[in-house]
């Protein structure tokens, strides 16, 4: 909590990471000739430690935030390895890290189901399938020529780390308010935290002023003011007595609000299923 | 707890982005759709932390479908794998240019890098595939077989 603020505002650590994670990302990249490739696991880990360092918050919820640090870091390192790696059956297998990484961190935002169902769908059944094509491939010819260069590697990685830049620094000021919030909120009276949160209700329920929605929007959605404001959606997904995340309030949303959607959801399967026997039919029907 | 809420965003950022770089620079048609789906990971990381911050469901639904979605693409960019592997028996993405359109320079920085030249595979061998580093045989078992 003490150097948040500093640390974000500094234009180092802001700058930092993403800096590291370019040159390594672009070190690490397939060439022709050998390269030490260590060099770029160095950078690729100086660039970790110091995302990490800029993430970590002392404070609360201590082990929430290392569980957090933990898999989002592995998730990283894990999406580097995975676009970097000459041999795409390890590629394939760095991708498992990065989805059970990412499941991690949806149990982290209450969200079992999708943990679940995105572990089975990606890491069992979406991987498994691509990793019989890759060995079906690798059986002829071994690693190939084309895994084992990347294509213009230096202008994709400044383009895509550009972009990067762009988005932090466009979280940027989220992450600076939430400080300010959160130093503010320790202050604050109990009473005043009330007041306003019960303006911040009338003002966001009763008026579609749009001062107001900028209001909160400036504050990034973040403080327990715009949390209470009140939901759209149907009864059915209202949130009652019960915390969020569970999978029965998930089931209902899908099947209340969403039931149109789950049955165009199922169309879509059912079709893609159809095209994809069709397409990979040895000898088309009636051609035999 | 509510403050995480950004550093969700940051990760959600960088898979998205080291899905971009990945599809850019991959030249392998099976990678090149796993970046795609490693993009949709970052997505779907950014709607479950909104869907938590708004203590409601939409979110997570909308998450539900992205799976559903990125599953029926997978299936289908399988079978288009298939025959095309058949087709050329190569999975390189590089092979198909002549589909794109005329007069693009869609040949620039995909010329084919110069192979070191494989060994020799003797044809009893049986055909492994090969997946990392020949393994070093101990030298007094070597010999004993000998």
């Amino acid at each position: 909590m003490f150097a948040q603020t500093d640390w974000f505002g500094g234009p180092a650590l802001a700058v930092l990471p993403p800096l590291l994670g370019f040159l390594a990302v672009w070190w690490l990249m397939p060439r022709a000739e050998a390269w030490p490739r260590s060099a770029g696991a160095l950078l690729g880990l100086a660039a970790l430690a110091s995302g990490g360092l800029t993430l970590f918050q002392p404070g609360t919820a201590m082990v929430q935030n290392l569980l957090f640090g933990f898999f989002a870091l592995v998730a990283i390192g894990a999406a580097v390895l995975m676009i970097t790696n000459r041999n795409p059956l390890y590629s394939a297998l760095w991708f498992v890290v990065v989805t059970l990484c990412v499941c991690g961190l949806f149990l982290l935002r209450s969200a079992p189901f999708l943990a679940a169902a995105s572990a089975i769908v990606y890491a069992g059944a979406i991987i498994v399938t691509f990793l019989f094509l890759i060995m079906l491939a690798q059986q002829a010819v071994g690693v190939a020529a084309y895994d084992q260069r990347a294509r213009q590697p230096l202008a994709a990685t400044l383009l895509g780390f550009l972009v990067l830049g762009g988005l932090l620094c466009a979280l940027r000021p989220w992450v600076t308010e939430t400080a300010a919030n959160r130093s503010a909120a320790t202050s604050e009276t109990a009473a005043a935290t009330s007041a306003s949160r019960s303006q911040a209700i009338l003002r966001a329920g009763v008026s579609p002023d749009p001062s107001a929605v900028r209001h909160s929007d400036a504050t990034g959605g973040l403080t327990p003011a715009a949390r209470q404001a009140p939901l759209r959606g149907s009864p059915l997904s209202q949130r009652g007595d019960q915390p969020v995340g569970t999978v029965r309030g998930l089931g209902r949303s899908l099947f209340g609000d969403y039931l149109y959607a789950v049955e165009l959801a199922g169309t879509l399967l059912m079709v893609a299923s159809i095209g994809a026997i069709a397409i990979a039919l040895r000898t088309p029907q009636g051609k035999r | 707890m509510m403050a995480e809420l950004h550093n969700y965003l940051g990760v959600g950022a960088v898979l998205f982005v080291l899905g971009a770089i990945g599809f850019l620079t991959r030249r392998n048609l099976i990678l090149m759709t796993l970046s795609a789906e490693l993009m949709l990971q970052g997505v779907t990381l950014n709607l479950v932390a909104f869907s938590y911050l708004h203590e409601n469901y939409q979110g997570q639904a909308f998450a539900v479908f992205i799976v559903a979605v990125a599953a029926c693409e997978a299936g289908v960019a399988l079978a288009l794998f298939v025959a095309l592997y058949r087709r050329k028996r190569t999975l390189d993405a590089g092979a198909w240019r002549e589909l794109a359109e005329e007069g693009l320079d869609s040949g620039r920085g995909v010329e084919e890098p110069p192979v070191a030249p494989r060994l020799p595979v003797h044809p009893e061998f049986p055909r492994l595939t090969p997946a990392g580093r020949v393994p070093e045989v101990p030298k007094r078992r070597a010999e004993r077989r000998v």
